[in-house]
């Protein structure tokens, strides 16, 4: 894999080839899914032939190359460059509130590791990926492609992104909800830290516009767990006046504010039948993926969306 | 303010632990960037400052508590009591009473001894003394004894010890009291240390100190507050200073005559002293003394019959006076059934007749002969069996055989007597050779030669008694001096007389000796240098010679235990032989019974008491069951003179010093407050500290609880996330 991909930041080779195995697989039927591995009701809307694959079982049998099967007795299927035209919207949440991180990695560079693994992946299964960083505002907007060389160029957005305070999330997602001229696949991995109302919102306008939104809700352990002990003074990321107190004595009021808040959104997507997923940053990036992909598979064939934890 | 225990006060650096420990607390109220903010309880902000000051004050309360317990445990000391507010501090010191218990401290002016005095004295001195402070007792006499030392005060117990102490029968031995006084001061834990010294102020003690004494007591003022307490008394007091056998043969059916002094050490003239003897506690006899002047000694004579024989317990004795110590004077005679006298002749035509006659000078007057004297030629004397003789006189004997020199030195050494006359038969070479077969001379000196001491008319010079109150030549003394001029030595033995002998008469007008003495084992030796004829002198015609002689004989059959000791003297009792038990028996006039082991000394064998404490008479004994030998003890009567110096004069003693000398019971009162001027304030240091983490523990959960009292009132209002 590597000599294919020059060196990247995010790309930890590493990591990608533990995540060699997984499929993304979508809830539901979006237009221009790949053949064989969705169900597309645009079949056959390219003709440009790209190369060749080893039959799998659920392959359709009119994509058999029989030619190749007189010759060699064995079945390879014929695979199409419009097959890949599912497309995969990566939104990054780079506001200043992502910057956090009780680790050594904040919230935000665990959104990069993930945008980039994602992307990473569905350019392997030759679907095309872009990139929508936002904070106040749209920082940068990438739109999908399937060429490999676009990983370079999200890596290099990513790379760039300086946080900056929010006003609104849900602005932003509707400013991109605008952007995309296909129905798509958009993940919006964000710690969605505001308006529990903006944001499904904004998350619902994705949902009407035909979009299939899986929401990454990246958070840091310490955020979840609130485990601070002594005197600790706390300063807001997005400018609020900081706080200095004993965490151990608010410790209750923050746990049941922070669940409230927590339910709420899961609540909400769930109604909305949005994909939601908590991301706690301290845990592997692979192991993450893994349970995310294979929980998406178990649940494959029309069963409504859910909200993991 | 001074430490006792200045070093802990290194444990003050202690007192950084709760600063540590609080600045460490500080430093972990850390900041941190925080992005959900919104859930955060902003009620709860304004609790940080109060808990910072909280914080502050228990922080304040903890290092107020430790150093107020370091400063108890380093026992601080205000030495000036003005600096300290009344009621705050105890008066602690480490006190040394030395207490003078020489026996002029039993001298009574009627209502109470002085040491019964002393005893008020001190029980003045101890009352303020706390419990558990340090505390010596120190009895002062020939030897210091120390009955507390550092002792933790217990007032009920020192009580019991101090009436258990009495004067001792010793005379005090002030030199050596500034040494044992420094030793126990020195060696006293207390930060403040006073010295009271308890005495009579003798003047034969205190009178005239050399300066070193003054300095030594003036050092020891710097370490210690120095409080001399005299007890005083007057100075009339009777003494017997002597009591000595002056005439008479100590054998039984014979009497004797013993001469008591008696001095009157008071300023005022006694009339009518009334001087008893007594002998085996039976009076005897009793003589007044019309009139003794102050100052002045009188002597009276007392006679004694001795019935039977065997040792007699002699004393003298005053009606009883204001110290009775002095008021007896003992002494040992030792009576015999007879005195057996053995006179070997060396030359058949010497001086035999001259020393029969001499010994027989009083026979016939009273009770017999005095001496029975056997003669002999020398060619007889193997055959004599000596133990039967007291005294063996050999008179110009040529030399005797190695087996007779050595059968004489055992005689000797068992307690017997000889006297050697010289004489021209002497052969000087035979003597010095045979009279010394183990290195231990028989004679008193080595012969040289024969010396004429003739002067030009021939007449020969006279004797001179050397040591004028040898008993030997104390009769002398009586003698008019033209008839002890009268005799002369006209030819002698030049002798070089050993290191252990001594020379009673020698020749007047040089340093010849005549006469010498010296001790062999129990007995003695004299050695007659010229001879005991009229051949080399005319003094065996004089009546000097049978003085002389019977004296000698008198002094040789006595024992050795008759001559009285003084209390602080050593008894010794020597033995003829190895002993069969290895340790000797010493009973105490008190009735104690005191075992001695016995020690070997270049072949003699001795056990000695060392110390002898009591006045009275002890009774030696070589074993358990053996009958025992009494040995007077008498005291020393340079301690009988009461007098005192006056309050003056004791003031003139210590003036320029820092010595306190307190003479009224004010004084003492005074001089205890001054002395323990000083508090200790280390108790309430102690209880400060201890109510300071009491109080400090009891802020804590208070605080502790209003703080939970206060969260559960604002948890209510907790806000929501979109509230905050």
């Amino acid at each position: 894999m590597s000599e294919h991909l020059p060196e990247t930041n995010y790309l930890d080779p590493g990591l990608l080839q533990r995540l060699g195995d997984l499929e993304l697989i979508a809830r539901e039927v979006v237009e221009g899914l790949r053949v064989g591995g969705h169900r597309s009701p645009l079949q056959g809307f390219s003709t440009e032939f790209a190369h060749h694959r080893q039959y799998s079982p659920g392959d359709p049998i009119r994509t058999l190359d029989w030619r190749v099967f007189g010759r060699t007795d064995r079945y390879y299927t014929k695979l199409f460059e419009a097959e890949t035209n599912f497309d995969c919207h990566l939104l990054v949440d780079a506001s200043s509130s992502m910057n956090y991180g009780s680790g050594k990695v904040s919230k935000l560079e665990y959104a990069k590791f993930l945008s980039a693994s994602l992307a990473y992946l569905v350019l392997k299964q030759r679907d095309s990926v872009g990139l929508s960083v936002f904070d106040s505002e749209v920082r940068a907007y990438l739109p999908p492609r399937s060429a490999m060389g676009i990983i370079l160029e999200i890596d290099r957005l990513l790379k760039d992104i300086k946080p900056t305070p929010k006003t609104s999330l849900a602005k932003q997602l509707h400013d991109i909800a605008l952007m995309m001229k296909r129905r798509s696949v958009v993940v919006v991995i964000s710690d969605l830290l505001s308006e529990v109302d903006d944001i499904l919102g904004a998350l619902e306008h994705l949902r009407f516009d035909g979009h299939n939104v899986i929401v990454m809700h990246t958070l840091d352990p310490y955020e979840i767990e609130f485990p601070f002990d002594g005197t600790w003074r706390f300063e807001g990321l997005e400018g609020e006046e900081p706080l200095t107190t004993q965490p151990q004595r608010i410790r209750d009021e923050y746990l049941a504010g922070f669940g409230k808040y927590m339910e709420s959104l899961k609540s909400g997507c769930v109604a909305a039948q949005i994909d939601y997923t908590v991301v706690d940053t301290s845990r592997p990036l692979d192991l993450l993926l893994s349970e995310f992909f294979n929980e998406r598979e178990t649940t494959m064939g029309g069963g409504s969306p859910t909200a993991r934890p | 303010m001074s430490f006792f225990n200045p070093l802990l006060l290194f444990a003050a650096l202690g007192v950084a632990l709760p600063i540590l420990a609080h600045l460490l607390a500080r430093q972990k109220v850390k900041r941190t960037d925080w992005a959900a903010m919104q859930f955060l309880n902003r009620n709860v902000r304004v609790r940080s400052r109060q808990i910072r000051l909280r914080d502050i004050f228990l922080l304040l309360l903890r290092c107020l508590a430790i150093l107020m317990l370091v400063a108890a445990l380093a026992k601080p000391f205000m030495n000036e009591a003005d600096a300290v507010p009344e009621g705050i501090g105890e008066r602690r010191a480490g006190v040394v009473i030395a207490l003078d218990a020489s026996y002029s401290m039993g001298h009574s002016d009627g209502a109470s001894t002085r040491f019964e005095q002393a005893l008020e004295k001190i029980d003045a001195i101890v009352a303020g003394i706390h419990p558990g402070d340090p505390v010596c007792l120190v009895l002062l006499g020939a030897e210091h004894q120390v009955i507390a030392r550092n002792m933790a005060f217990d007032p009920d117990l020192f009580d019991e010890l101090l009436r258990a102490q009495s004067p001792d029968p010793e005379s005090l031995d002030l030199d050596r009291v500034p040494q044992i006084l420094n030793e126990l001061v020195e060696a006293m834990d207390a930060p403040q240390k006073e010295v009271y010294l308890v005495s009579d102020m003798q003047a034969g003690d205190w009178g005239d100190r050399p300066v070193w004494f003054g300095e030594a007591l003036a050092t020891l003022g710097k370490s210690a507050s120095m409080n001399i307490v005299p007890v005083r008394g007057g100075a009339d007091n009777l003494a017997i200073t002597d009591l000595e056998l002056v005439s008479g043969v100590l054998r039984k059916d014979t009497a004797a005559r013993y001469r008591a002094t008696v001095r009157n050490y008071g300023t005022a003239e006694v009339a009518n002293v009334s001087v008893k003897g007594v002998a085996d506690g039976n009076t005897v006899d009793t003589k007044i003394i019309p009139s003794i002047a102050p100052g002045e000694s009188e002597t009276v004579s007392l006679f004694v019959h001795f019935r039977n024989s065997g040792a007699v317990r002699m004393s003298a004795e005053l009606e009883p006076d204001s110290l009775l110590e002095d008021n007896v004077r003992r002494t040992v005679a030792v009576i015999r059934d007879e005195v057996s006298v053995l006179s070997v002749e060396g030359s058949p035509d010497g001086g035999q007749n001259f020393i029969t006659a001499a010994l027989r000078a009083r026979g016939g007057s009273g009770g017999g002969e005095n001496f029975a004297v056997q003669s002999v030629p020398w060619i007889d004397l193997p055959a004599q069996d000596l133990e039967t003789f007291d005294v063996v006189i050999l008179q110009n004997v040529p030399e005797i055989t190695s087996e007779q020199a050595r059968l004489f030195e055992n005689y000797v050494r068992a307690g017997h007597g000889l006297i050697w006359f010289a004489g021209d038969k002497v052969d000087a070479a035979a003597w010095n050779k045979r009279s010394a077969p183990d290195g231990i001379s028989l004679l008193p000196a080595v012969i040289e030669q024969t010396v004429s001491t003739g002067d030009a008319l021939g007449v020969g010079r006279p004797l001179d008694p050397s040591m004028p109150d040898h008993p030997v030549s104390r009769p002398l003394r009586s003698l008019p001096e033209d008839l002890l001029s009268e005799t002369r030595f006209r030819k002698m033995l030049q002798v070089k007389p050993s290191a252990t002998s001594s020379t009673i008469m020698s020749l007047a007008g040089t340093a010849a000796p005549l006469l010498l003495e010296h001790s062999v084992g129990r007995g003695q030796v004299f050695m007659f240098t010229s001879s005991a004829d009229s051949s080399w002198n005319n003094l065996a015609v004089t009546p000097v010679f049978p003085m002389v002689l019977q004296q000698m004989v008198t002094y040789l059959t006595a024992r050795e235990f008759e001559t009285p000791r003084l209390v602080g003297d050593s008894l010794s009792l020597s033995y003829v032989d190895e002993p069969d038990a290895s340790e000797a028996v010493f009973d105490t006039p008190s009735g104690e019974t005191i075992s001695v082991p016995v020690s070997e000394h270049r072949s003699q064998y001795v056990a000695m008491l060392e110390h002898a404490r009591e006045s009275g008479f002890y009774l030696a004994r070589v074993s358990l069951q053996s009958p025992g030998l009494p040995v007077a003890v008498n005291v020393d009567t340079s301690e009988s003179d009461v007098s005192c110096l006056s309050a003056a004069e004791t003031a003139l003693t210590f003036n320029g010093t820092e010595i306190r000398v307190a003479e009224s019971e004010a004084d003492l009162l005074n001089a205890v407050e001054e002395s323990r001027a000083g508090r200790s304030l280390w108790f309430h240091l102690l209880l400060v500290g201890l109510g300071l983490l009491v109080l400090e523990s009891l802020l804590a959960k208070w605080m502790s609880r209003r703080s939970e009292s206060g969260k559960k009132q604002t948890t209510p209002s907790a806000a929501t996330p979109e509230s905050v």
